[in-house]
């Protein structure tokens, strides 16, 4: 975990240009980059995030679907978590079973 | 025969295959870094004995049959055993199977942690490449499934990854046995499946794990019959599933059928990361056994890697058995290691028209694996591919010797050149260039004479330059 003064680093990954939208509370996969055994632990969220990461946020690393990591690195803040059981189908969309548990 | 990893990588260090790092390596990239190097400089299997954020009892063991020789070592055979010998032996010994032995107890129980106290990251799962969706813990593995309806216990080996403390997701693609299983006896009831994932098992239970076997084989019969000696299976903590006894690890999970998690992107056997993520299966693990020091193996997955062996010996030699049950005039197949079980050679005793849609037809009426199918005659050896690429080059007419048949729902997802919308839908096609002479060209007045030592020449002519050969002045 990172300390007052560090800012909390995460990283997510996004289908296609433009899924990122500023100030809007978007439904998102992340992970953490804290070193250590649990690095890359996953985490399902609703947050906000901004492209210049204000005083209050965690940074936000980018990832294409495949794989390609974005130059851009945004602000992140987390609004509340959602279930690590997101209720969907095996082999269908992951992100619509996301979009559909932060409506509920 | 080999009873566990241990037994394997003694044999492999006594051959010269094996190399050992003592020097600390990270699990997160560099681990992966050495292996995928190691893979693409035909290199040996690798043992890292010291990994960081983890006790030296834990240590990794990576590329365990990427070269034929490491094949020919799994089955006994000389480590020069040719390409193929080591197809002749598979198929010798594929028809005898030797059902496992259930046993009270195993090494792999030394160990047993449950529900919460089983946590995933007490094993050095590695992140493999940089940019794929997590750390893999499932890359040279058996998934074990099993059909409630007809008794049927499936292995397979497929791709998992650590998701937090008590959760994996996966991607045993819902084309395969696992997945149909799966989708048809338990999504469909809303019922969690039992699985255990095996970590460490003996060499050829990996192998059967990842053979083309056909739906309701019990591979673990089939290990036992490529090893001569039953596997020995015990049963699990927290189902009725049973696992190879001596194994390394055991990880028991429950696949949740009303849940979803993120899976992949992953760069995968066909030597490439395509975009694959999101649908894939998410688990609960309810226990983890393991042995006293246990060693996780791994696959670094990618070109050459143990797919462009064992999934390619086993894929061929299926393709061979179902074109022969189809009535199709086979000899021999062959899937390049360097095609990334993309590409098979299959060699015929007359081919043409006829023959060359029968075989598009029979390989793309399920799922459809192989891309590009080329076919020859006789008078090729399917293993030399100077050889086929010379045939295909001369032979396969640009305007009529090309087929290609289109499906969907069951092409393979991971093919790097589908769009990821046809990955998606499971669209693709398999072209068939055909390398053999017209069935309706005379012998004797259409079909071209070969120029080659071989067949342009007279038989006596032949044997009196091989007999006086060295006394031409040549060395050999």
């Amino acid at each position: 975990m990172a300390s007052k003064t560090e800012k909390q680093v995460w990283e997510t990954f996004v289908r296609r240009s433009g899924e990122l939208k500023e100030g809007d509370a978007m439904p998102m996969v992340l992970r953490d980059l804290a070193p250590g055994r649990k690095k890359y632990r996953m985490r399902h969220v609703v947050a906000t995030v901004r492209r210049n990461a204000q005083e209050a946020m965690d940074l936000l690393c980018v990832r294409t679907v495949v794989g390609v990591q974005l130059p851009e690195t945004w602000g992140v803040k987390i609004l509340r978590d959602l279930p690590i059981e997101l209720p969907g189908k095996p082999y269908r969309d992951f992100y619509e079973a996301l979009k559909a548990a932060a409506e509920k | 025969m080999f009873n566990d990893t241990r037994d394997f990588i003694e044999a492999l260090r006594s051959s010269g295959d094996l190399h050992e790092i003592e020097k600390e390596v990270h699990w997160d990239l560099e681990l992966g870094a050495v292996c995928r190097l190691a893979c693409e400089k035909d290199g040996p299997a690798l043992w890292f004995k010291r990994i960081t954020d983890y006790s030296q009892e834990m240590t990794a063991f990576a590329n365990p049959m990427a070269t034929w020789r490491r094949v020919a070592l799994a089955f006994g055979l000389p480590p020069d055993t040719s390409l193929k010998e080591i197809y002749a032996e598979y198929e010798k010994r594929e028809g005898r199977l030797i059902p496992p032995a259930v046993v009270k107890g195993g090494p792999c129980k030394e160990n047993i942690k449950l529900g919460q106290d089983a946590d995933v990251y007490d094993l050095p799962a590695p992140m493999l490449h940089d940019g794929d969706g997590g750390r893999y813990l499932g890359t040279w593995d058996i998934a074990v499934s099993y059909d409630p309806q007809t008794k049927w216990m499936n292995w397979g080996m497929y791709r998992f990854m650590v998701y937090n403390s008590q959760y994996l997701s996966g991607f045993p693609r819902p084309t395969s046995h696992f997945g149909k299983v799966f989708q048809d006896h338990y999504v469909a009831l809303n019922q969690p499946m039992p699985m255990a994932l095996v970590i460490g098992a003996d060499p050829i239970s990996h192998f059967t794990a990842a053979a083309t076997y056909h739906l309701g084989g019990e591979e673990a019969a089939l290990a036992g019959g490529l090893r001569g000696a039953a596997v020995e299976l015990v049963r699990c903590e927290t189902s009725d599933l049973l696992v190879p006894a001596h194994a390394e690890i055991v990880i028991e999970c429950e696949v949740l059928p009303n849940a979803s998690g993120l899976e992949g992107p992953y760069g995968e056997y066909p030597g490439y990361r395509t975009g694959e993520m999101g649908n894939g299966i998410f688990c609960l693990v309810t226990a983890i056994t393991h042995r006293n020091n246990p060693i996780l193996t791994i696959d670094a997955t990618g070109y050459r890697d143990d797919s462009s062996t064992i999934t390619a010996l086993t894929g061929a030699v299926a393709i061979k058995r179902r074109l022969e049950r189809h009535g199709v005039p086979v000899l021999e197949v062959n899937i390049p290691r360097e095609s990334a079980v993309h590409m098979a050679v299959i060699g015929v005793k007359y081919g043409g028209k006829q023959v060359a849609r029968e075989i598009l037809e029979t390989l793309t009426s399920r799922r459809a694996l192989i891309s590009k199918i080329f076919l020859v005659e006789a008078d090729l050896d399917v293993y030399d591919l100077g050889k086929v690429i010379h045939a295909f080059s001369t032979k396969c007419h640009p305007a009529h010797g090309i087929h290609v048949v289109h499906y969907e729902g069951r092409a393979n997802t991971l093919t790097p050149c589908y769009s990821q919308r046809e990955r998606a839908m499971q669209k693709g096609a398999t072209v068939l260039y055909d390398c053999t002479w017209p069935g309706e060209w005379s012998r004797e007045w259409e079909v071209p004479v070969k120029a080659t030592f071989d067949t342009i020449f007279p038989q006596s002519v032949q044997e009196k330059v091989l007999a006086e050969w060295k006394s031409y002045g040549f060395k050999d």
